[in-house]
């Protein structure tokens, strides 16, 4: 017998009609969630089939399209709205559903290519961008909710109205998408039977829903037989592609390609060649996830590289490599987390656990104060008996006894006191702000994948809590690094997914300043087993990393794991800065690898590759001129 | 006639034209280090496809005793009473292939100090002793600079002198001594061994001998790009002459516990772009070797994408390197060098010091990054049982 295919749908009204039927199918297993959501576990192999909002299809950039069902519009679609109380042309703050990228990007196409405005996003749940519309502050509500608020509002923009009067043409929000060969013939025939019932039952589905909703019966009814077509025909797919065309065009979207399911072959038409792929990251398009991955199995190191080296060109055209004189500081190796890659971790009550005193501490700072130094990097294990008070004090003491910035504790540690103290995670953040934290370090990202994670790390928090943390640190307006580690467990696609994550969240936040990675660095005695570690591997990554990540501005050579050789090649491998000088680091030099540079070697390493070297502070300023 | 560029340069690559000293001058001032790699990837690639040799070799200093003073070296003691100064009895360096005959070398690599007090003999019953423990054991012993300072020290000629080690068994001779040939260099930081001239001499009667050698080249000290053009163009020259030569290995230098230790070491980029160049101009050299020695294991990788088609060996104990700072390990086994080179995604191949091959891998088809799964547990399956 056959494997359940299983099917990932929104929960919204508009899909009932499509899902419906199928949830009765026997060899089906419909699961329902928010669109991203339902993005996610098709890109992560948790679904066959979903059906996916049509900018995560370009995105990830190798699915296919069953045919003949979708969710779109010809006209207005009353269900995706832009409420503003002024003039679409004076929006100056955007707020973002977070659940709809295609509904953000669609507004935002329609906004910049129709009213010349590209206002500054704000990432927010429904109901709080719904009480952000004030002034010139606007928000894309979708789905039911939209339906609900609409007439609370002077100005509502419909935008499927809007794509219709720009274009003459369809618009598809969402369609069947699935991989090539997880889908039969038999099984993709299921999809149209459910639509065709589906559709059968539009009236039916409108009385329940307005019996569970309490909108007005008739209201639904129009909705779903006028407002919303199932088609995914011919004009369909000319509107989805001309969608993707202006949105690659101006940026937003991987350049796409509307490509059907052809269960015969079982598989979607010819790929894009690997040098147009290449030409376009070297230009600075944006990539797909199936273009990051081709070019992670298939170009030859020195594309990527010359690639990279353009993007990192074209982003500083200056030929400066930055870096910063700072400390990286541990404060306490006493960590509950027990990841099966660290060998720095000591659990509760071991007798090598140690919290740095005031006077250690003190030292330190000391030191980095003489040194010219900047900012301290501080950063330690998941100590339960550290409550935020002390944090709070040691921060309000670091900074009111030495001018340093203070880069402190990733999301891990913020989950980890938000938890321990039972508060938001904005509130852990703002009392931390207030008592002198400047800036958070994108560590612990490992692989934003759930599969990786759970298996390297059992009790780390998952990869939307990561970014979680991320986006309400950005939101507050701190700004954050990020990083990947790869080489445990993780596939060349996770890792491109986990860039795809990184990226999404910068498009809402534009709050990361610079990515770093490097891989798993494993010393004898940890359970996890070292996997694919080559030097080659890693300036590809990056090189790769640089392509991917089109809107973050800086990428650092991670030299503290790969060594100052290494380190100074990547330079030419798409990084325009040279991490950090290093006094001490203590949970890499754990695992065994141990480097040390100062700021002269830094800078003769620098010159060496071909660059003037200047220093920088955590936003990435320019402290000296180049030199 | 306008200066060559990169383009220029890349066109007479292309088209398999020599480098002239304009040319590999432009390559050693372009920022655009990857485009050099690249090109010396395409010559590299052409000649060897995917393979990368290595060997199962096995290094010994018997005496680090000598009578010249080079600036860049921290291994030599001048005088055998002096702290630290050593020389191995035969029996010493006998014994260290002895212990080694379950997991044999294929080649000992014997590089000294200019020993005065030692007699000729010693350095015949070391070959055949060595011989004697195992007869097809490669011996690739004595630089030009010791062979030249035997002919001296011990009033023979040169072909005397090999003459004699060959019937010992000598089978060919290392490239290193070469340093830098121009004498303004050279006298400054090597006054009192053999001249340029006199290493490139010993060479060429070697090869006419039949024997084959090696050439190195010392960077990165006070010498300038148009010195090490000069010395890769006497190289060339020699071999078009001869064609003696299998492998040109650039040495970066290191500076710690030396008489240059305030000069910086040449960085990562600098060994990448002479190792390249080194392919692109020696283009009557068969190999180029990356001496993971000098520049680490992981810029030896790198190496292998730029120009590089070799990896020298396990070496297992190496001194001259390691007296000068070197970081790396002092030997690497077997399977270690397998997965070095795998990572790199070339294919291994091993060579014996003629460049025979004794064992072929299977192809590494994967490009360099992805490898699968199982490639990467066939090594380390290879790396426990080596």
């Amino acid at each position: 017998m056959m494997a359940p295919l299983r099917v990932a749908a929104v929960s919204y009204l508009n899909a009932l009609p499509l899902t419906a039927g199928l949830a009765q199918k026997s060899g089906v297993v419909l699961t329902e969630a928010l669109p991203s959501e339902v993005a996610r576990r098709l890109a992560e192999g948790e679904a066959d089939v979903a059906l996916l909002p049509v900018v995560a299809a370009a995105v990830l950039g190798d699915v296919a399209f069953l045919r003949g069902a979708a969710i779109g519009c010809m006209g207005a679609v009353e269900s995706v709205l832009l409420l503003a109380e002024c003039n679409p042309g004076e929006i100056t703050e955007l707020a973002l559903d977070l659940a709809s990228r295609t509904s953000v990007i669609l507004a935002r196409l329609l906004l910049k290519v129709r009213y010349g405005v590209e206002p500054k996003l704000v990432g927010l749940e429904s109901a709080e961008a719904i009480a952000f519309v004030r002034g010139t502050r606007a928000a894309v509500v979708i789905g039911d909710l939209a339906l609900e608020v609409s007439e609370r509002f002077p100005r509502r923009l419909d935008l499927g109205a809007e794509w219709f009067s720009w274009t003459g043409l369809p618009f598809v929000f969402a369609a069947w998408c699935t991989y090539p060969q997880r889908v039969t013939a038999a099984q993709e025939a299921l999809f149209h039977d459910a639509r065709i019932e589906g559709l059968g039952a539009r009236s039916a589905l409108a009385e329940r829903f307005s019996a569970a909703s309490g909108l007005v019966r008739e209201r639904v009814d129009t909705y779903l037989h006028t407002s919303i077509r199932y088609e995914f025909g011919v004009a369909e797919q000319a509107g989805l592609q001309r969608f993707f065309d202006e949105s690659a065009l101006h940026g937003f979207l991987p350049q796409a390609q509307v490509r059907l399911l052809d269960v015969e072959r079982h598989r979607p038409s010819t790929p894009p060649n690997l040098d147009g792929i290449l030409s376009r990251a070297a230009e600075g398009a944006r990539l797909s996830v199936s273009d990051g991955e081709r070019l992670f199995h298939e170009a030859s190191l020195f594309d990527l590289g010359l690639a990279a080296d353009m993007v990192r060109r074209r982003k500083h055209p200056q030929d400066v490599v930055t870096f910063i004189v700072d400390r990286n500081v541990n404060y306490t190796n006493v960590c509950t987390t027990s990841c099966r890659f660290c060998a720095f971790y000591r659990p509760v009550g071991h007798p090598e656990g140690y919290v740095l005193s005031r006077e250690v501490l003190g030292q330190k700072l000391q030191e980095v104060v003489d040194a010219g130094g900047v900012q301290i990097l501080l950063q330690g294990g998941l100590n339960p008996e550290l409550p935020l008070t002390w944090y709070e004090d040691l921060f309000r003491w670091m900074k009111s006894t030495f001018r340093l910035g203070l880069h402190a504790l990733s999301p891990e540690e913020i989950l980890h006191l938000a938890a321990l103290e039972h508060l938001s995670v904005r509130v852990v953040l703002e009392r931390l702000r207030a008592a002198g934290l400047d800036s958070v370090p994108g560590g612990g990202a490992e692989i934003l994948v759930d599969r990786v994670r759970r298996h390297i790390a059992k009790t780390k928090c998952r990869s939307d809590d990561w970014l979680g943390v991320m986006r309400t640190a950005h939101q507050m307006g701190l700004r954050s690094s990020c990083t990947m580690m790869y080489g445990t467990v993780d596939t060349p696609r996770e890792r491109v997914l986990h860039l795809a994550k990184l990226r999404e969240l910068q498009d809402e936040t534009g709050g990361f300043t610079a990515f770093f990675c490097w891989d798993y660095q494993y010393e004898k005695g940890v359970r996890l087993a070292p996997g694919e570690n080559g030097t080659l591997t890693y300036l590809r990554t990056q090189a790769l990393a640089r392509l991917m990540l089109d809107n973050i501005d800086h990428v650092g050579a991670s030299w503290v794991t790969q060594g100052p050789g290494v380190g100074q090649v990547a330079l030419r491998f798409g990084a325009d800065d040279f991490g950090s000088v290093m006094f001490e680091e203590n949970v890499v030099s754990s695992a065994g690898t141990s480097f040390r540079m100062n700021a002269a070697t830094m800078e003769e390493r620098i010159h060496a590759a071909g660059f003037k070297a200047v220093r920088r502070n955590v936003r990435y300023d320019w402290l000296t001129e180049p030199v | 006639m306008t200066a060559p560029t990169l383009a220029t340069v890349s066109e007479k690559v292309r088209a398999g034209e020599r480098l002239n000293a304009a040319d590999a001058l432009a390559l050693f001032l372009e920022a655009d280090i990857l485009s050099i790699g690249q090109l010396a990837n395409g010559v590299r690639e052409k000649r060897h496809g995917n393979a990368a040799f290595f060997n199962k070799n096995m290094r010994l200093e018997v005496t680090n005793v000598c009578v010249a003073s080079c600036l860049f070296c921290s291994f030599a003691k001048l005088e055998a009473h002096m702290p630290g100064a050593h020389t191995m009895s035969l029996a010493e360096a006998w014994h260290e292939l002895e212990v080694r005959m379950d997991d044999p070398p294929g080649e000992i690599h014997v590089v000294n100090g200019l020993h005065p007090g030692l007699p000729f003999s010693y350095y015949e019953d070391l070959l055949s002793g060595f011989k004697r423990i195992k007869s097809d054991v490669h011996l690739k012993c004595f630089t030009a600079v010791e062979i030249h300072f035997f002919a001296q020290h011990y009033k023979m000629t040169v072909r005397e002198v090999l003459e004699r080690l060959v019937a010992a068994g000598l089978g060919s001779l290392p490239g290193g001594g070469a340093e830098i040939f121009a004498p303004e260099v050279r006298t400054r930081i090597s006054d009192d061994k053999a001249t340029g001239a006199e290493w490139l001499e010993v060479h060429r009667v070697a090869h006419a001998m039949g024997l084959k050698t090696n050439a190195t080249m010392l960077y990165g000290h006070i010498e300038t790009f148009e010195h090490r053009i000069d010395h890769l163009l006497q190289l060339r020259a020699l071999q078009d002459e001869t064609g003696g030569f299998q492998a040109f290995i650039p040495l970066a230098f290191h500076p710690d516990g030396n008489g240059m230790k305030n000069l910086p070491a040449p960085t990562a980029i600098d060994d990448l772009r002479t190792l390249s160049i080194s392919r692109l101009v020696l283009d009557n050299f068969d190999h180029i070797k990356a001496y993971w020695v000098s520049s680490t294991p992981k810029i030896a990788q790198i190496a292998l994408r730029f120009g590089a088609d070799d990896l020298d060996g396990t070496i297992v104990h190496e001194t001259i390197y390691h007296a000068a700072g070197s970081t790396s390990p002092q030997g690497l086994a077997y399977g270690e060098l397998v997965r070095l080179i795998r990572e790199a995604g070339r294919t291994p191949i091993e060579r014996d010091t003629l460049y025979n091959i004794v064992r072929e891998f299977a192809p590494n088809e994967v490009p360099e990054a992805a490898m699968k799964v199982r490639d990467r547990k066939a090594n380390r399956h290879l790396a426990v049982v080596s």
